[in-house]
Formats: C-alpha cells, structure tokens, sequence
C-alpha cells in the first residue's frame, strides 16, 4: 500500500515542477504601463477602497474543525483566523499583548482579565467573560480527551471539575460581564502565555454535550466568531466563503468577501498567474517561479521552525532521559560535523535561500534568542578546521582507505536517516548531508525511512536511527523545556546535562527569575550557550515563512506572529 | 436467476469475511497510528496521546481490536474518523455525491464517444478516417491520466481559461438553482474527460473490432442479398450484437463510479472518495480507510455478479444455473 503511493505522490510533485515550469516564461505583462502607475498612484492618494473578493488557497485539505477550541491542524486555523478573534494577542517579539481581553497580575498566580465591551459574537449576542468560563468549562469536562487540557488544568479547581468533586471551577471567579478573575494552582512564570484563551459561545452550543460538539454543525458548517469576517456558506474539505462583518469590534472590513479554497500544490503557479488566486502560502521549492510573475509578490516574514541533525546519545527509559550511547559521545566529533556542512549552501540549494543558518536552537525572532554574536562557537564552513578537529580528538584514517576510524581504531561509518514522503527532493538533501561528512573524512551512509516510521522509530529510539534529521515549530511560549529537558519525549537526542537542564528549570521558577523577563532571558541566553558548545543535535537553519500576495491586494502586513488583522486588507479597483 | 444470484450473494459472506481479515492486518502493519504524526510540543502533551492511544484501543492486542472492529461494522457502527472526528459513514456519505457525479460524467463522455467513434470506424474500417480515430486511441489507450491531466489542466484551464483547474463547484452559486448545477459541470467535465479517456479508447476500439468481426457473418450477407439497406444492416442487424459484450462491461462501471478516482481527483482537487482514501491512508485514519476498503471489496464483488447476470439477460444462450 505504501509504495504506489509513495510512487504517486513523487509523480504529481515531479509533475508540479513540470507545471510550474509550463507556466513560468511566456506573455510577460505589461507591467511599465504608464496607465496602470497612474491607476497606482491613484489609490495610493485615495487610501482603502472598499469591496472586492479576496481569493485564498490552502494547498490541503481543511479537516473542517473550524473553531478554536475543536480545531488541531494546519489549514482549519487558517480558516478560524479570518472569522474568530483571540482573547490575547502576540507582537512581533511573541510578547502576549492585549486583544479582546487585557490583564493585570501582581504575583502570577491571580490574573485578572478585563474584556472590551461591545464585542459581538456573529449570532448578535454580546461577548462576555461568560463565554470564556464556558469555553474552559467545556474543555474541563472533556479532561484528558481534549488536547487543550493541558492549557485548562494549571487553573485551580479545574482537576476537581473534571473528577466532578465540585461543580463549578474553583479558580474562575466572574466580577461581572466584562471582568474574570482567574486564580492558578501556583504561580509561574508561563501561566498567562499557557492558558487557554478562546472564549466559546455559550448560545450558539446551549444544551449541546461537550463530546458532540466537535461533531456538531456549529463547528463544521454553521460557524460563528468575533473576527472581522462572517462564515456564509462551508463546501466541506473544499472551500468556505465569508462575507465582510459590518458590525467588528475594530472597525469593519475593506474587502467584501474572503474565498477559501483547497488546490493541489502543483496548480498555485498556474492560478497566481491567471489572477483567480490572491494570497497563499506555498512550499519553499517553488519560490523561483513565483517570483517570475508580474502580478504577484513573494512576501517574506521570519519563521519559528528550525531544523537540525540529532544524534541518538542515549534512550528514554519511560520517565526520563538517559545518555549511555557512546558512538557519537564525542562532542568534537558533532562539532566537527557541523563546521563540515555549507549550509548557506545548503539552504539556497534545496529551501530556494528562505532559511537562515543558525548557531542555537531558537528561531532569531523570539525574544529569548541569545545575539548569535554572543554564542561562544560560530560554525562558519570550514572543512580544514573540521578535519583539524577529527585529528585532535582520534579520528585518524589508521587503515588508509580514505576514511577515518574512531580513536579505538575501529571502522567507523556515520548513519544518517532522512524521513521520505515523496517529496524527491528530501533525499537529495540528504545526499548532499553525507557528501559534506565524507569531505573530511567520515564514511556515511545515507537511509531514507518512510516518514510514519521514522517518527515511530524516532520515539522509540530504535538502534536502527543514529543521526537523524528533524524540525521544531516552536510558538508563543518560549520555554525550551518541552523540548529540550530531561523528563521529555520530545528531546529526540535524549540529551542529558545538569547544567543546561538547572538553567531551565531556574529560567520558569517564579522564585529565582520573579516577574523580571530580562533576567530570564539571561537564563536562556546561557542555556543556548551550553547548546553551543555540546551540540547534542546541529542547528542547521531556521526557515523564513513566505505568502505569494497578488498585487492588487493592498494592507497587508506578516510578522513572525501572523498577518495583520484582515480588517485592514483591502483590493485595489 | 434468482437462485443463482441469492447464492453469489450469500457466496460473497465469507469472501468478505477474508478480506476484512487481511486488510484489517495490513492497516495494522502500516508502520505508526492515527497520532504518531501529532508532534507539536506546544499543542499536544504526551499525556493526551497516550490517554487517546488507549481510548482508541491502539494498545489491545491485534485480534481484540479485530473483534471490536468487526463486531461494531457489523451492527453498522463504522467507526469515528480520527481525522475528522465525525462518525466514517458521515465523512464517506459528504464526499460520496462528488464521486458518483464524476463517475456517471465520465461514463456518459465515455459511451458517447465510444458509440460514435467506434461505429464509425467500425463501418468504414481501414479508411482515413478509421486510422486517425485508431491513432487517437492508441494515444488515448498509451497516455497515463495523471499526464492527460496535467495536459488537460495547462491548456484548458491555464492557457485558454475555458475550464476550472480545481474544486467541484463555485461557493457563491446558491445551492439548487440552475447557475449551481451548470457549475457543477463547468467543473466536472474536465476531470471527467480525463478519466474516461483510458475507457473510451478501450470501448471504442472494441466496438469497431466488434462491428468489423460482425459484418462478414452469414447474417450479414444474408440481409445484403436481400437488399436490405446499409444503413439499416449497421444500425439494426450489426449494432445489436455488438452491443452486447459492451454491456457486461457496465457491471464493472459500478465500481469505477463510486470507487473514485485517485489520481484524477488529486490532481484536480476534486474532494470525492478517491481523494479521501489517499488521505485516510497516509494519515492512518483506520474507520474511514477500513470503510472505504470494505466498500470497494463489496462493490467489485457485486460488480461482478452484474456482470454475470448481464451476460445471461443479453445472451440467452449462456445459462446461469
């Protein structure tokens, strides 16, 4: 089953860049005609027209959850953005900053939370703070079945709600419409960046039971929000229509209508060019021939995913991490492997330059990103030091074939596993991995695992995987602990070390960093540095974000958090 | 006939029966589950997927989570999607209407052009004409869909405009009225030309050896001395014999109609069945895949059974019992 698979979906990628490259070239457009900068100039003078129809594509398939708090993959989010506003917001820093709701704390643990009044739900009811008790009361009763309850259990009470010991969620106390005060079993630094901030509208699922409404027409097809846009009308897993909200708490829309609709990767070039698409994302591959059209510009913004190389140092034992793999111990030997890789090289070869290489694993844009100046090893590419390296700490080519063996003397060959999903350029880029090792010296050997597997053996820390290639998207909360810290899953390498992890730990106690978040960054700061120098896994890049924006549609603006709100999007006439 | 039919019928039980055994293995051996792709640090605890884990009965042994399975799907409880959290029948039955118009499409595309290519051809066998019909079905017949489409998608749509490249309908045309069902076909008649291009060249070729093997019977010059006319001899005498094996072939339609089709609807972004299969496999969504996988098994068995029983409708000298 999975190979004509495989097989299919690398024929409609291979076909995609055929497409693609179909439709580059020809009929450039007039775009130095005189009349049409006047036109420019025109709107520019008159600012925002209203109207029009804004044309979006997702290159898969909407699952349909639209709405926050049932929502859990990529495409239904970008759905709910347009329709449905979040209590709290984040700036370009990821600094939580005030949306709907706005707060104030004096020890993190009591948050008291004051909402905007006049905010309307779709239906015409009042947002109040009602519907945000409701939202996590909802999410309480589900407990464990719900993957928000993690953000929902740190409020106090909540446990007992969900054991049905109390009736009513001991930490959320209602003052009135506008204001809630919500007390946390104890204080910490995240708990406003953790909880979950997305009220629910309690008359839109009145007498509804909290496990059917993910199934239920008011999340699929009848959806309703505060956001700047209106749901009309759902064609499921194809395309949703919104109409402008007349009534937004922020002023209303420029733009008359938002489109949504699913089309296959291989076909976004196409349409950008004939103009019957506005704005969508798209894979890093294709950037060349996007930019070549004349009626569509590539807008760039920094990402929060990176990527790096780990390698496997030890195995999770069920609760924590244990480092007791010796085959890459070494740290001179990963630093090494990292000053061997060209990774500018690299990026522009295989992600078209959208990445940056970087020396830590924290995207350049969060704020708890230490100054690459600052971090003790810069890994510029520098095969002659790598090899300098290797010969210090013992790996010395002893049997004269070329490559080097480990200080013991013994054959050593370094196992690279890359996931494979089709896409064909993956395994291309791994190639080019292994070739910049066997420049120094290393013998490596290539595996490409189907990606369901790689993940399972990945888990598991099966000895099948050794250096494996892998990415994070990181978001709003900065803490690295899920990630990197000695009780998590997560940390794939199973990298172990007491000084990073104290650092970690300090940097979310209330007691050691307070409220200051310039002594927390420190912490995070020093954290990186460790990271510098062990390198349990190497920081290869982080990626830039891109949207292809026709050029008719004026007011938008990406960050690292998103868009601006859509309100303000507006297409020229 | 109906005994016969009543025993395929109750022949297919166990067949079935078979087949949910092997598939069900073989989604189990897929390497990974439903969640294993679930590794967002900031969105989802371990705890969530381990407790979903055990929810879902993904710990069970295999042959206990077998009998679930078996034992709900046969009180027709399919199951709900892990995907989109709907129960499978509701998922299958949303994007089923989509499929079956696609299919019924391009099997009209298909028996009209066969009928007049291949009676053409048939009539004037190794002429001009004849030969540039052959060479467009060898064309037609070598010419993979997934190539066709592309083709089709770059000239038609992006080139000329004449076509949609994507999707089933147009949102903002009101459900009902004739601007919505005329949109419909706007945008099936592409993805459906290029699905029923593989058939019509097969049908066609069929019908003109059929026509051509049929005119040189006894029959034939029987009606020739008896100065009936050409026409009549093609459209009447000849035609009726040739149609029957094309109409055996209508049982095995069935399947293709609701079967879907993979490749022509990923490439258009057609959201029907075919689409949804590959999805629920590389996202491991077992109840829709098994659905899915159980209702094709039954529709080919049954397609075959149609077939058969055309067989003897159209030709009585082929007994059934």
């Amino acid at each position: 089953m999975k190979k004509p698979l495989l097989w299919l979906a690398m024929l409609v990628l291979v076909l995609s860049t055929f497409l693609a490259a179909c439709s580059g070239g020809d009929t450039k457009k007039t775009s130095n005609d005189p009349k049409e900068n006047d036109k420019d100039n025109a709107a520019e003078e008159t600012g925002p027209q209203d109207g029009g129809t804004l044309t979006y594509a997702l290159s898969s398939e909407f699952k349909g959850l639209l709405n926050w708090n049932f929502y859990d993959a990529d495409g239904d989010d970008d759905i709910i953005a347009f329709f449905d506003d979040a209590l709290i917001d984040y700036d370009e820093n990821l600094k939580a900053e005030p949306n709907i709701a706005s707060w104030t704390t004096d020890d993190n643990k009591v948050f008291t939370f004051t909402f905007e009044k006049g905010v309307k739900w779709h239906n015409g009811e009042e947002l109040t703070v009602h519907d945000w008790v409701f939202a996590l009361e909802t999410i309480a009763t589900l407990g464990g079945e719900h993957q928000r309850w993690s953000n929902v259990n740190t409020i106090e009470g909540a446990k007992d709600f969900n054991e049905g010991k109390a009736d009513k969620i001991a930490g959320l106390e209602v003052v009135d419409d506008y204001t809630l005060k919500i007390t946390f079993d104890k204080a910490r630094v995240n708990n406003l960046e953790n909880v979950w901030a997305y009220p629910l509208s309690r008359k839109e699922f009145e007498g509804i039971d909290p496990k059917d409404m993910a199934a239920s027409e008011q999340v699929r097809t009848k959806p309703v929000g505060t956001g700047p846009f209106k749901v009309a009308k759902v064609i499921p897993g194809e395309s949703v229509e919104l109409v402008k909200n007349e009534n937004y708490w922020k002023g209303a829309p420029h733009l008359d209508k938002i489109v949504v609709k699913v089309i296959d990767s291989s076909l976004t070039t196409g349409e950008l060019k004939n103009g019957s698409l506005d704005m969508t994302p798209f894979h890093p591959t294709v950037l060349p021939e996007i930019e070549a059209l004349d009626n569509v510009e590539v807008v760039r913004f920094p990402g929060l995913s990176y990527y790096y190389i780990g390698f496997k140092l030890g195995k999770y034992d069920g609760k924590k991490n244990v480092m007791d793999k010796d085959k890459y111990a070494s740290k001179e030997l990963r630093q090494a492997m990292l000053f061997a890789i060209n990774r500018q090289e690299w990026v522009d070869a295989f992600f078209s330059g959208l990445g940056k290489p970087l020396n830590r694993p924290i995207p350049s844009s969060h704020w708890i990103a230490a100054d690459n100046k600052d971090m003790p090893i810069q890994y510029e590419y520098d095969p002659e030091k790598a090899k300098e390296i290797l010969d210090k700490a013992g790996y010395v080519d002893k049997d004269g074939d070329g490559f080097r063996e480990d200080p013991k003397g013994e054959k050593f060959t370094v196992k690279f596993s890359h996931y494979a999903t089709g896409n064909p350029t993956f395994e291309a880029r791994a190639k080019a991995m292994t070739q910049y090792w066997e420049a120094v010296g290393l013998k490596s050997e290539l595996q490409m695992t189907d990606v369901n597997l790689y993940y399972d053996q990945l888990e598991k820390d099966d000895p099948a995987l050794e250096v494996f290639y892998g990415g994070w998207g990181t978001g709003a909360d900065p803490d690295p602990l899920p990630l990197w810290g000695i009780e998590s899953v997560w940390n794939y390498p199973r990298w172990v070390n007491d000084e990073a992890q104290k650092l970690l730990e300090d940097a979310v106690d209330l007691e050691v960093v307070g409220t200051d978040t310039e002594k927390r960054a420190q912490l995070y700061a020093d954290w990186q540095k460790i990271f510098n120098e062990e390198v349990p896994s190497l920081p290869i890049l982080e990626l830039e974000e891109v949207m292809a924006v026709s050029k008719r549609v004026q007011g938008v603006k990406f960050d690292v958090s998103g868009s601006n709100s859509p309100h303000e999007w507006w297409i020229k006439q | 006939m109906l005994k016969y039919s009543l025993r395929r019928i109750l022949g297919m039980i166990p067949m079935l029966f078979l087949i949910s055994i092997v598939v069900f293995s073989l989604a189990k051996l897929m390497p990974g589950d439903s969640l294993s792709g679930e590794i967002d640090p900031n969105n989802t605890d371990p705890a969530y997927i381990e407790e979903m884990r055990e929810k879902l009965g993904y710990n069970d042994p295999v042959h206990i989570q077998y009998f679930t399975w078996i034992t709900n799907f046969m009180q027709g409880d399919f199951g709900k999607s892990t995907r989109y959290k709907i129960p499978a029948s509701e998922i299958i039955a949303e994007r089923l209407p989509n499929t079956i118009f696609l299919g019924f499409s391009s099997i009209l595309i298909t028996y009209v052009l066969a009928f007049i290519m291949g009676i053409y051809a048939g009539r004037k066998p190794y002429t001009i004409g004849d030969n540039a019909i052959g060479t467009a079905n060898y064309i037609g017949l070598a010419l993979p869909s997934f190539v066709a489409g592309v083709f089709a998608i770059y000239f038609f749509s992006f080139n000329l405009g004449w076509f949609p490249s994507n999707g089933s309908v147009d949102i903002s045309t009101t459900e009902g009225t004739a601007g919505y069902w005329l949109s419909r076909i706007h945008h099936v008649f592409l993805p459906a030309l290029v699905l029923g291009l593989l058939s019509t060249a097969s049908y066609t070729q069929f019908l003109r050896n059929d026509i051509i093997e049929n005119s040189r019977k006894d029959f034939v010059r029987t009606a020739r001395a008896k100065g009936t006319p050409e026409s009549k001899i093609y459209n009447q005498h000849i035609l009726r014999n040739s149609i029957i094996p094309l109409i055996t072939f209508l049982g095995f339609d069935i399947v293709a109609l609701v079967g879907g089709a993979i490749i022509t609807e990923t490439i258009f972004t057609y959201p029907g069945i075919g689409q949804l299969f590959l999805n629920s496999v590389s996202q491991r969504d077992y109840p829709v895949l098994m659905t899915l996988t159980m209702m094709f098994s039954f529709l080919t068995l049954f397609g075959n059974l149609v077939a058969d029983i055309l067989y003897g409708i159209v030709d009585p000298r082929i007994r059934l019992d």
